[in-house]
């Protein structure tokens, strides 16, 4: 272990890992709540075209992913606020299109396939002294911006209609939201790639959300959660010699099981403890309709 | 706390015009809402009562004609209009607690940036204790029963401390004794805080026995007025196309204990 920690390429993959899984993990609750899993996994591959294009224009290829992901998450919010597709159609339309455009792009350039691996799976141990800034500023910005409006991305996630009605700008915020998950999502690739970044947007609030009590403990053991994947998934890969981003989602899937049976063993025990529940009421209470 | 002086409108709304692209859903509405007062919006699905109530939310904005509400256009700024929906779908175990839900009340006076003080807790389990659920404000909203979940629902409109109350279809769902009580709850914490309640309901019967007026709609206002001159108009079996039911209106009856 300590052999592991001493190398300096190790160093930066965990704190790399550790601020992004952090913010995928907040970013998380919301995508549960919001029931955005499908937009995850399409604004994902759709940073692939964005890849491709920033490679073909010489550009760099987190910057240009960054902002074809952004127009897609966009493109598909305006699409479905107008009602006339559902989402899940236009994920389905855009989620393809813009992939194929990546791999079309990419094979016009025999050059530009190693590159592409590293895209799809992810590849956190070589991540580069000037890449760490860019990531840790994207990722920066993301949790900035959900600890801003963290209460109402709540409540528009709970109840829109009534969060329109108390006077919150839902368009924007909901266009707000889009934008700081397609930015995670464009950093969190270096993590473990395009292919599973959707997962790491799914599974830490899971976890979360089947051992917490509150929406605060959710956040909470939703960050540890992928705190802890990320460190010993990395481990398990330079131990084992396995794919990074592969180890880290395989570990936090891991997780999710252990908690998720854990916690079905302790229901049936009958035994329910909470991290901040209130008073109970008392037996024989009278019960409100 | 009075919202209005007496006699004045709480709602007044002047030839409302509404369409959702070719299909339209209200053609000349026009009624009005006095202070303090309770009345029930009815029809059938479709007549266009939610999208009356998003028009006075200030969710829609309307094509045509006008809305007035406490003398201000809606979605202005003043003392706001509590909102209870028909319920609220949460994703299977999600883990919000009932005074978390109570506390989005409050967001509207706590600003952007900030996050709920001691005083906003304060008021959010003195709003849960006025509708009887001060017990159950740590238990998760989804562990509650429809009634509870309901009541939870008015504590969270309350809290903000409004003058109007806008209930879409609060009874959804709940069996003929939970609507009961439901309808004395909510008449005993109108009558307490002067509040005026505007009410869209399918519940027909139910409501006919609490509101002291009825508006029945049907893309425009096809009669309004006390419960039993509604009920006993033409106009009930030509919407319904059936005949009215069988109701014993008593304006502030009581259908149970709150």
């Amino acid at each position: 272990m300590i052999e592991f920690l001493s190398y300096g390429f190790i160093q930066r993959a965990l704190l790399t890992g550790s601020v992004l899984g952090a913010t995928c993990a907040v970013l998380a609750v919301f995508v549960v709540l919001r029931r955005m899993a499908f937009i995850g996994v399409g604004i994902s591959h759709a940073a692939l075209g964005g890849v491709a294009l920033g490679l073909l224009a010489g550009l760099p290829p987190v910057a240009s992913a960054g902002v074809f992901s952004v127009a897609v998450a966009w493109v598909i919010g305006l699409i479905t606020r107008r009602g006339e597709v559902s989402q899940d159609t236009a994920i389905g339309i855009f989620f393809p299109t813009a992939m194929a455009l990546g791999v079309a792009l990419i094979s016009l350039s025999p050059t530009y396939r190693q590159d592409l691996m590293g895209y799809l799976f992810g590849s956190i141990l070589s991540v580069a002294p000037q890449d760490l800034w860019l990531l840790l500023g994207l990722a920066g910005i993301s949790l900035g911006v959900l600890a801003l409006f963290f209460k109402e991305f709540l409540f528009l996630g709970v109840d829109e209609e009534a969060a329109k009605a108390a006077g919150l700008p839902a368009d924007f915020l909901n266009y707000l939201l889009l934008s700081i998950l397609a930015v995670t999502i464009v950093a969190a690739m270096k993590l473990v790639g395009i292919v599973l970044v959707s997962a790491f947007l799914v599974i830490p609030a899971a976890t979360g959300q089947t051992l917490a009590r509150s929406v605060r403990g959710m956040v909470l053991l939703s960050v540890a959660s992928a705190l802890v994947s990320v460190f010993m998934g990395l481990w398990l890969s330079w131990l084992w010699n396995l794919p990074s981003g592969a180890s880290i989602v395989l570990f936090a899937a891991a997780l999710f099981f252990a908690s998720y049976f854990g916690n079905a063993v302790r229901n049936r025990a009958g035994a329910l403890p909470s991290d901040d529940q209130g008073p109970t009421p008392p037996s024989g209470h009278p019960r409100a309709p | 706390m009075i919202c209005a002086p007496d006699g004045a409108q709480a709602i007044q709304v002047e030839d409302l015009w509404f369409s959702f692209g070719n299909r339209r859903v209200l053609e000349g509405v026009s009624f009005q809402v006095a202070a303090g007062s309770f009345v029930a919006l009815i029809g059938p699905n479709g007549a266009g009562k939610s999208t009356v109530l998003r028009l006075l939310l200030g969710v829609l904005k309307p094509q045509r004609g006008q809305i007035t509400i406490l003398g201000r256009p809606p979605g202005g700024q003043g003392r706001p209009i509590g909102y209870v929906p028909q319920g609220i779908r949460l994703p299977k175990g999600f883990p919000i607690s009932v005074l978390d839900v109570v506390l989005m009340g409050r967001y509207a006076n706590v600003g952007l940036f900030r996050r709920p003080g001691k005083e906003d807790q304060r008021l959010a389990r003195a709003s849960l204790e006025s509708v009887g659920m001060a017990h159950l404000a740590g238990r998760r909203f989804e562990d509650l029963s429809g009634g509870q979940q309901q009541r939870v629902l008015i504590a969270r409109a309350l809290v903000g401390d409004p003058c109007l109350l806008v209930l879409d279809e609060p009874t959804a769902g709940l069996d003929p004794a939970a609507r009961a009580r439901f309808y004395g709850s909510v008449c005993d914490l109108q009558r307490a805080r002067g509040l005026t309640l505007f009410c869209a309901s399918h519940d027909v019967e139910d409501v006919a026995q609490h509101a002291q007026n009825l508006i029945l709609l049907d893309h425009t206002v096809r009669a309004q007025g006390a419960p039993q001159e509604v009920l006993k108009g033409m106009a009930i079996p030509e919407v319904y196309h059936f005949p009215p039911p069988h109701v014993h209106a008593e304006p502030h009856g009581h259908g149970g204990a709150p």
